[in-house]
Protein backbone atom coordinates (compact mmCIF):
# COMPACT_ATOMS: atom_id res chain seq x y z
CA UNK A 1 0.00 0.00 0.00
CA UNK A 2 1.05 3.66 -0.70
CA UNK A 3 1.36 6.12 1.55
CA UNK A 4 -1.38 6.62 4.05
CA UNK A 5 -1.42 10.72 2.83
CA UNK A 6 -1.37 11.61 -0.52
CA UNK A 7 1.52 13.96 -0.60
CA UNK A 8 0.32 17.37 -2.15
CA UNK A 9 3.06 19.64 -3.12
CA UNK A 10 2.83 22.70 -0.86
CA UNK A 11 3.17 26.58 -1.88
CA UNK A 12 3.61 29.99 -0.19
CA UNK A 13 2.12 32.82 -1.36
CA UNK A 14 2.28 36.53 -0.37
CA UNK A 15 -0.56 39.00 -0.80
CA UNK A 16 1.47 42.57 -0.34
CA UNK A 17 -1.27 45.22 0.66
CA UNK A 18 -0.51 49.03 0.35
CA UNK A 19 -2.84 50.79 2.70
CA UNK A 20 -4.90 53.09 1.56
CA UNK A 21 -3.29 56.86 2.29
CA UNK A 22 -6.66 58.80 2.39
CA UNK A 23 -10.02 58.69 3.53
CA UNK A 24 -13.12 57.20 1.09
CA UNK A 25 -15.41 59.81 0.60
CA UNK A 26 -18.10 59.67 2.87
CA UNK A 27 -21.76 58.39 1.88
CA UNK A 28 -24.52 60.54 2.31
CA UNK A 29 -25.88 59.30 5.94
CA UNK A 30 -22.32 59.50 7.04
CA UNK A 31 -22.12 63.14 6.02
CA UNK A 32 -25.25 64.01 7.45
CA UNK A 33 -23.99 62.31 10.68
CA UNK A 34 -21.21 63.68 10.53
CA UNK A 35 -22.52 67.36 10.53
CA UNK A 36 -25.07 66.72 12.99
CA UNK A 37 -22.02 65.36 15.95
CA UNK A 38 -20.73 68.25 15.14
CA UNK A 39 -23.30 70.69 15.51
CA UNK A 40 -23.83 68.59 19.42
CA UNK A 41 -19.76 68.82 20.10
CA UNK A 42 -20.06 72.24 19.39
CA UNK A 43 -23.03 73.16 21.45
CA UNK A 44 -21.69 71.18 24.25
CA UNK A 45 -18.49 72.88 24.48
CA UNK A 46 -17.19 75.14 26.85
CA UNK A 47 -15.52 78.70 24.98
CA UNK A 48 -11.96 78.28 24.65
CA UNK A 49 -9.40 81.20 25.42
CA UNK A 50 -9.10 82.08 21.69
CA UNK A 51 -12.81 83.01 21.89
CA UNK A 52 -12.92 84.27 24.82
CA UNK A 53 -10.79 86.98 24.33
CA UNK A 54 -12.31 87.95 21.07
CA UNK A 55 -15.58 88.43 22.62
CA UNK A 56 -14.47 90.45 25.55
CA UNK A 57 -12.25 92.56 23.21
CA UNK A 58 -15.87 93.23 20.87
CA UNK A 59 -17.66 94.46 24.33
CA UNK A 60 -14.66 96.97 24.72
CA UNK A 61 -15.11 97.93 21.12
CA UNK A 62 -18.62 99.01 21.77
CA UNK A 63 -18.29 100.60 24.97
CA UNK A 64 -15.42 102.77 23.34
CA UNK A 65 -17.51 103.71 20.95
CA UNK A 66 -20.97 104.49 22.72
CA UNK A 67 -19.64 106.09 25.58
CA UNK A 68 -16.36 107.87 24.06
CA UNK A 69 -14.35 107.36 27.36
CA UNK A 70 -10.71 107.38 26.75
CA UNK A 71 -10.09 104.44 29.70
CA UNK A 72 -8.02 103.02 27.19
CA UNK A 73 -6.65 100.98 30.72
CA UNK A 74 -4.36 98.92 28.73
CA UNK A 75 -3.22 100.43 25.52
CA UNK A 76 -0.36 97.93 25.22
CA UNK A 77 -2.57 94.65 25.56
CA UNK A 78 -4.92 95.37 22.65
CA UNK A 79 -1.97 95.79 19.95
CA UNK A 80 -3.08 92.67 18.35
CA UNK A 81 -6.04 92.17 18.48
CA UNK A 82 -7.89 88.65 18.16
CA UNK A 83 -10.21 89.84 15.45
CA UNK A 84 -6.41 90.18 13.51
CA UNK A 85 -5.22 86.97 14.66
CA UNK A 86 -7.81 85.24 13.20
CA UNK A 87 -7.93 87.02 10.05
CA UNK A 88 -4.37 86.25 9.27
CA UNK A 89 -5.02 82.45 9.99
CA UNK A 90 -7.72 82.33 7.32
CA UNK A 91 -5.33 84.07 4.84
CA UNK A 92 -2.34 80.94 5.65
CA UNK A 93 -4.95 78.28 5.25
CA UNK A 94 -6.32 80.21 1.76
CA UNK A 95 -2.79 79.70 0.72
CA UNK A 96 -2.45 76.20 1.68
CA UNK A 97 -2.88 74.23 -1.01
CA UNK A 98 -3.80 70.53 -0.72
CA UNK A 99 -2.43 67.89 -2.77
CA UNK A 100 -4.72 66.26 -5.34
CA UNK A 101 -7.22 63.37 -4.46
CA UNK A 102 -7.26 61.90 -8.49
CA UNK A 103 -3.77 61.57 -8.86
CA UNK A 104 -2.55 61.16 -12.77
CA UNK A 105 -2.17 57.40 -12.67
CA UNK A 106 -5.57 57.34 -11.91
CA UNK A 107 -6.90 59.25 -15.28
CA UNK A 108 -4.19 57.33 -17.50
CA UNK A 109 -5.15 54.17 -15.76
CA UNK A 110 -1.73 53.22 -15.29
CA UNK A 111 -2.04 49.73 -13.12
CA UNK A 112 1.73 49.23 -12.57
CA UNK A 113 2.09 52.12 -10.11
CA UNK A 114 1.42 52.26 -6.68
CA UNK A 115 -0.21 56.16 -7.15
CA UNK A 116 -3.49 55.30 -8.26
CA UNK A 117 -6.48 54.81 -6.22
CA UNK A 118 -4.86 56.47 -2.89
CA UNK A 119 -8.17 55.75 -0.77
CA UNK A 120 -8.57 52.01 -1.00
CA UNK A 121 -6.01 48.85 -0.67
CA UNK A 122 -3.79 48.09 -3.67
CA UNK A 123 -2.82 44.44 -4.25
CA UNK A 124 0.02 42.79 -5.92
CA UNK A 125 -0.07 40.36 -8.76
CA UNK A 126 2.29 38.79 -10.82
CA UNK A 127 2.37 36.71 -13.97
CA UNK A 128 3.48 33.45 -13.23
CA UNK A 129 4.20 30.27 -14.94
CA UNK A 130 2.44 26.83 -13.78
CA UNK A 131 2.69 24.03 -15.95
CA UNK A 132 2.59 25.36 -19.60
CA UNK A 133 0.13 28.12 -18.66
CA UNK A 134 0.92 31.64 -18.04
CA UNK A 135 -1.29 33.02 -14.97
CA UNK A 136 -2.23 36.00 -13.04
CA UNK A 137 -1.13 34.85 -9.59
CA UNK A 138 -0.23 36.24 -6.34
CA UNK A 139 3.06 35.93 -5.93
CA UNK A 140 4.07 32.01 -4.98
CA UNK A 141 7.24 30.13 -4.08
CA UNK A 142 7.39 26.15 -3.67
CA UNK A 143 7.56 25.33 0.01
CA UNK A 144 11.10 23.73 0.72
CA UNK A 145 11.08 21.37 4.18
CA UNK A 146 12.71 22.32 6.85
CA UNK A 147 11.29 26.44 6.67
CA UNK A 148 7.79 27.55 8.13
CA UNK A 149 5.25 28.41 5.96
CA UNK A 150 5.26 32.22 6.51
CA UNK A 151 9.10 32.45 5.64
CA UNK A 152 8.28 30.83 2.20
CA UNK A 153 6.19 33.63 1.85
CA UNK A 154 8.69 35.63 2.78
CA UNK A 155 11.12 34.17 -0.11
CA UNK A 156 8.22 34.47 -2.89
CA UNK A 157 8.14 38.48 -1.61
CA UNK A 158 11.57 38.52 -1.92
CA UNK A 159 11.63 36.87 -5.13
CA UNK A 160 9.39 38.86 -7.11
CA UNK A 161 10.39 42.42 -5.15
CA UNK A 162 13.85 42.36 -4.27
CA UNK A 163 15.66 42.19 -1.33
CA UNK A 164 14.72 44.09 2.22
CA UNK A 165 11.28 45.66 1.18
CA UNK A 166 9.40 47.51 4.39
CA UNK A 167 6.48 44.68 4.35
CA UNK A 168 4.94 44.06 7.65
CA UNK A 169 3.58 40.51 8.43
CA UNK A 170 1.73 40.64 11.47
CA UNK A 171 0.87 36.81 12.47
CA UNK A 172 2.55 33.56 11.29
CA UNK A 173 -1.06 32.05 10.74
CA UNK A 174 -2.14 31.74 6.83
CA UNK A 175 -5.32 33.65 5.78
CA UNK A 176 -6.36 31.53 3.14
CA UNK A 177 -5.59 27.99 1.36
CA UNK A 178 -6.10 27.23 -2.03
CA UNK A 179 -5.77 23.58 -3.57
CA UNK A 180 -6.38 21.83 -6.50
CA UNK A 181 -5.97 18.57 -8.57
CA UNK A 182 -3.40 18.33 -11.35
CA UNK A 183 -5.23 17.24 -14.62
CA UNK A 184 -4.53 13.82 -15.04
CA UNK A 185 -2.44 13.79 -17.54
CA UNK A 186 0.44 15.06 -15.14
CA UNK A 187 -1.07 13.03 -12.23
CA UNK A 188 1.48 10.84 -10.49
CA UNK A 189 1.40 9.00 -7.46
CA UNK A 190 3.27 11.56 -5.60
CA UNK A 191 2.01 14.43 -7.14
CA UNK A 192 -1.62 14.53 -6.79
CA UNK A 193 -2.28 18.28 -6.87
CA UNK A 194 -1.05 21.31 -5.10
CA UNK A 195 -1.84 23.72 -2.02
CA UNK A 196 -1.52 27.48 -1.64
CA UNK A 197 -1.17 29.37 1.65
CA UNK A 198 -1.81 32.39 1.99
CA UNK A 199 -0.12 35.40 3.69
CA UNK A 200 -1.09 39.11 3.97
CA UNK A 201 1.72 41.65 4.15
CA UNK A 202 1.22 45.00 4.88
CA UNK A 203 3.75 47.76 2.59
CA UNK A 204 5.59 50.23 5.17
CA UNK A 205 7.08 52.45 2.55
CA UNK A 206 5.62 53.26 -1.07
CA UNK A 207 9.00 53.60 -2.01
CA UNK A 208 9.80 51.04 -4.71
CA UNK A 209 12.95 52.21 -6.58
CA UNK A 210 14.86 48.81 -6.33
CA UNK A 211 14.56 47.29 -9.56
CA UNK A 212 11.86 44.27 -10.09
CA UNK A 213 12.99 40.96 -11.46
CA UNK A 214 9.57 40.32 -13.36
CA UNK A 215 8.37 42.95 -15.16
CA UNK A 216 5.25 41.86 -15.79
CA UNK A 217 3.55 43.06 -11.79
CA UNK A 218 0.32 44.96 -11.47
CA UNK A 219 -1.27 47.01 -8.60
CA UNK A 220 -5.07 46.04 -8.36
CA UNK A 221 -7.77 46.62 -6.01
CA UNK A 222 -10.41 43.66 -4.84
CA UNK A 223 -12.74 44.77 -7.32
CA UNK A 224 -9.89 44.46 -10.24
CA UNK A 225 -9.05 41.00 -9.59
CA UNK A 226 -12.07 39.48 -11.19
CA UNK A 227 -10.62 40.63 -14.24
CA UNK A 228 -7.31 38.74 -13.69
CA UNK A 229 -8.02 35.98 -11.61
CA UNK A 230 -9.77 33.07 -11.99
CA UNK A 231 -12.97 31.93 -10.61
CA UNK A 232 -12.09 29.10 -8.03
CA UNK A 233 -9.35 31.23 -7.04
CA UNK A 234 -10.93 34.53 -6.63
CA UNK A 235 -13.34 32.46 -4.42
CA UNK A 236 -10.98 31.75 -1.71
CA UNK A 237 -8.60 34.83 -2.64
CA UNK A 238 -11.82 37.37 -1.98
CA UNK A 239 -12.95 35.48 1.23
CA UNK A 240 -10.13 36.99 3.33
CA UNK A 241 -9.44 40.32 2.22
CA UNK A 242 -11.40 43.18 3.65
CA UNK A 243 -12.58 46.40 1.82
CA UNK B 1 -57.48 63.05 70.56
CA UNK B 2 -57.11 62.44 66.60
CA UNK B 3 -54.30 64.46 67.50
CA UNK B 4 -52.46 62.08 70.05
CA UNK B 5 -53.64 58.93 68.52
CA UNK B 6 -50.95 59.18 66.22
CA UNK B 7 -49.38 55.91 64.70
CA UNK B 8 -46.13 56.41 65.36
CA UNK B 9 -44.36 52.73 65.62
CA UNK B 10 -43.04 53.37 69.11
CA UNK B 11 -40.18 50.80 70.34
CA UNK B 12 -42.33 49.15 72.43
CA UNK B 13 -45.50 48.22 69.96
CA UNK B 14 -44.18 44.88 67.75
CA UNK B 15 -44.37 47.24 64.54
CA UNK B 16 -41.55 49.00 65.76
CA UNK B 17 -38.84 49.08 62.48
CA UNK B 18 -41.20 47.69 60.18
CA UNK B 19 -39.59 49.99 57.35
CA UNK B 20 -36.45 48.69 57.71
CA UNK B 21 -33.76 47.03 54.87
CA UNK B 22 -30.91 48.05 54.29
CA UNK B 23 -30.49 44.45 56.93
CA UNK B 24 -31.65 42.61 53.69
CA UNK B 25 -29.28 43.69 51.59
CA UNK B 26 -25.31 42.32 50.18
CA UNK B 27 -22.90 43.71 52.61
CA UNK B 28 -20.81 46.69 50.93
CA UNK B 29 -16.96 46.53 51.99
CA UNK B 30 -15.25 50.39 52.37
CA UNK B 31 -13.30 51.15 49.60
CA UNK B 32 -9.99 50.75 49.09
CA UNK B 33 -7.96 53.54 47.97
CA UNK B 34 -4.74 51.52 46.88
CA UNK B 35 -4.62 49.87 43.41
CA UNK B 36 -3.96 46.51 42.89
CA UNK B 37 -1.05 45.69 41.22
CA UNK B 38 -1.62 44.06 37.50
CA UNK B 39 -1.81 40.64 36.99
CA UNK B 40 -0.14 38.89 33.89
CA UNK B 41 -0.69 35.92 31.94
CA UNK B 42 0.82 33.32 29.63
CA UNK B 43 2.63 34.71 26.62
CA UNK B 44 4.00 31.87 24.45
CA UNK B 45 2.58 27.97 24.41
CA UNK B 46 0.54 25.78 22.53
CA UNK B 47 -2.43 28.25 23.11
CA UNK B 48 -0.94 31.30 22.14
CA UNK B 49 -2.16 34.09 23.87
CA UNK B 50 -1.30 37.58 24.65
CA UNK B 51 -1.52 39.14 27.64
CA UNK B 52 -2.25 42.67 28.48
CA UNK B 53 -2.34 44.68 25.54
CA UNK B 54 -2.62 48.50 25.36
CA UNK B 55 -4.19 50.04 22.22
CA UNK B 56 -3.41 53.69 22.26
CA UNK B 57 -4.83 56.52 20.28
CA UNK B 58 -3.01 60.08 20.09
CA UNK B 59 -4.37 63.19 17.91
CA UNK B 60 -4.85 66.52 18.69
CA UNK B 61 -8.72 66.38 17.90
CA UNK B 62 -10.22 65.46 21.10
CA UNK B 63 -13.65 64.57 19.37
CA UNK B 64 -11.98 62.09 16.57
CA UNK B 65 -10.21 60.32 19.39
CA UNK B 66 -13.00 60.12 21.56
CA UNK B 67 -15.11 58.64 19.02
CA UNK B 68 -12.63 56.39 17.80
CA UNK B 69 -11.70 55.13 21.33
CA UNK B 70 -15.68 54.32 21.77
CA UNK B 71 -15.56 52.16 18.18
CA UNK B 72 -12.86 50.42 19.31
CA UNK B 73 -14.31 49.72 22.77
CA UNK B 74 -17.72 48.46 21.05
CA UNK B 75 -15.78 46.49 18.36
CA UNK B 76 -13.78 44.49 21.07
CA UNK B 77 -17.18 44.24 22.90
CA UNK B 78 -18.93 43.14 19.52
CA UNK B 79 -15.85 39.79 19.28
CA UNK B 80 -15.70 39.34 22.98
CA UNK B 81 -12.16 40.22 23.63
CA UNK B 82 -12.63 41.21 26.83
CA UNK B 83 -11.54 44.66 27.70
CA UNK B 84 -9.77 45.44 31.16
CA UNK B 85 -10.01 49.49 31.20
CA UNK B 86 -10.50 51.69 28.29
CA UNK B 87 -8.73 55.32 30.13
CA UNK B 88 -7.33 58.60 29.18
CA UNK B 89 -3.96 59.91 29.42
CA UNK B 90 -3.60 63.17 30.66
CA UNK B 91 -3.29 65.94 27.80
CA UNK B 92 -0.37 67.16 26.64
CA UNK B 93 -0.17 71.19 25.69
CA UNK B 94 2.53 72.65 23.30
CA UNK B 95 2.94 75.95 21.86
CA UNK B 96 4.02 76.66 19.12
CA UNK B 97 6.20 79.89 18.16
CA UNK B 98 6.62 80.98 14.71
CA UNK B 99 10.12 83.15 14.70
CA UNK B 100 9.80 85.03 11.44
CA UNK B 101 12.12 86.75 10.55
CA UNK B 102 11.75 89.10 7.63
CA UNK B 103 12.85 92.25 8.93
CA UNK B 104 10.68 92.70 12.02
CA UNK B 105 10.71 89.31 14.17
CA UNK B 106 7.37 88.36 14.71
CA UNK B 107 6.18 85.02 17.14
CA UNK B 108 3.18 83.64 16.08
CA UNK B 109 1.66 81.62 19.13
CA UNK B 110 -0.41 78.23 18.89
CA UNK B 111 -1.55 76.23 21.03
CA UNK B 112 -2.02 72.51 20.20
CA UNK B 113 -3.13 69.65 22.93
CA UNK B 114 -2.12 66.22 22.73
CA UNK B 115 -4.78 63.74 23.67
CA UNK B 116 -4.61 59.85 24.25
CA UNK B 117 -6.89 57.39 24.76
CA UNK B 118 -6.01 53.67 25.67
CA UNK B 119 -7.86 50.92 25.23
CA UNK B 120 -6.29 47.54 27.71
CA UNK B 121 -7.15 44.26 26.24
CA UNK B 122 -6.46 40.49 27.50
CA UNK B 123 -7.05 37.12 26.08
CA UNK B 124 -6.25 37.99 22.37
CA UNK B 125 -5.53 34.71 20.53
CA UNK B 126 -3.10 35.13 17.96
CA UNK B 127 -4.59 33.89 15.57
CA UNK B 128 -7.16 36.41 15.47
CA UNK B 129 -4.85 39.16 16.48
CA UNK B 130 -3.60 40.05 13.11
CA UNK B 131 -7.67 40.06 11.52
CA UNK B 132 -7.93 42.84 14.71
CA UNK B 133 -5.10 44.95 13.95
CA UNK B 134 -6.05 45.10 10.12
CA UNK B 135 -9.62 46.05 10.90
CA UNK B 136 -8.93 48.52 12.81
CA UNK B 137 -5.93 50.02 10.49
CA UNK B 138 -8.12 49.82 7.99
CA UNK B 139 -11.04 51.93 9.76
CA UNK B 140 -8.48 54.67 11.02
CA UNK B 141 -9.31 58.42 11.28
CA UNK B 142 -7.01 61.23 9.53
CA UNK B 143 -4.96 62.34 12.51
CA UNK B 144 -5.14 59.28 14.42
CA UNK B 145 -1.65 57.78 15.50
CA UNK B 146 -2.09 54.12 16.47
CA UNK B 147 0.08 52.25 18.46
CA UNK B 148 -0.79 48.95 20.12
CA UNK B 149 1.89 47.65 22.79
CA UNK B 150 2.29 45.12 25.38
CA UNK B 151 1.25 46.18 28.85
CA UNK B 152 4.53 46.94 31.14
CA UNK B 153 5.07 48.25 34.73
CA UNK B 154 6.32 51.41 33.24
CA UNK B 155 3.20 52.07 31.39
CA UNK B 156 0.98 51.19 35.00
CA UNK B 157 3.24 54.05 37.09
CA UNK B 158 3.09 56.66 34.08
CA UNK B 159 -0.59 57.05 35.00
CA UNK B 160 0.19 57.32 38.76
CA UNK B 161 1.75 60.92 40.17
CA UNK B 162 4.77 60.95 42.06
CA UNK B 163 3.72 62.08 45.53
CA UNK B 164 7.31 64.16 46.80
CA UNK B 165 6.36 64.64 50.67
CA UNK B 166 5.55 60.85 51.27
CA UNK B 167 9.11 60.31 49.48
CA UNK B 168 10.79 63.02 51.30
CA UNK B 169 9.17 61.65 54.64
CA UNK B 170 10.21 57.49 53.75
CA UNK B 171 14.06 59.28 52.91
CA UNK B 172 14.35 60.90 56.26
CA UNK B 173 12.80 57.33 58.04
CA UNK B 174 15.53 55.28 56.62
Amino acid sequence: SGAAHRPWRLFGAMCLLRLPRITQPLEKEEEEMAALMAQIELEKSHYSDHEIRKLEEEKQLKRRKESLYDEDEAPGKTVIMAQDLEEKWEQKFLRFKAAPRITDADKSNDRTSLNRKLDSNLMLLVKQKIGNQELWLLPQVEWQPGETLRNTAERAMATFMGDHIQAKILGNAPYGIYKYKFPRAIRTEDNVGAKVFFFKAFLQSSDLSQAKLKADHLWVTKKELGDYLKSEYLKKVNQFLLD
Amino acid sequence: DALLGCHRSYRSRPTHGIGKFKYLLPKELPKRRKEKVQMKEIDAGTEYQYGDVNIQMTSYDLCLVEHFAQYVHRLCNRLSIRVNESYAMPTKTNEVLFLEERGSKMQLDAILTTHQRVVQIRGLSSTFAPILLEVIQSNQPEGVHLSVKQHTEADFKSRLKSRPELEELRAQMS
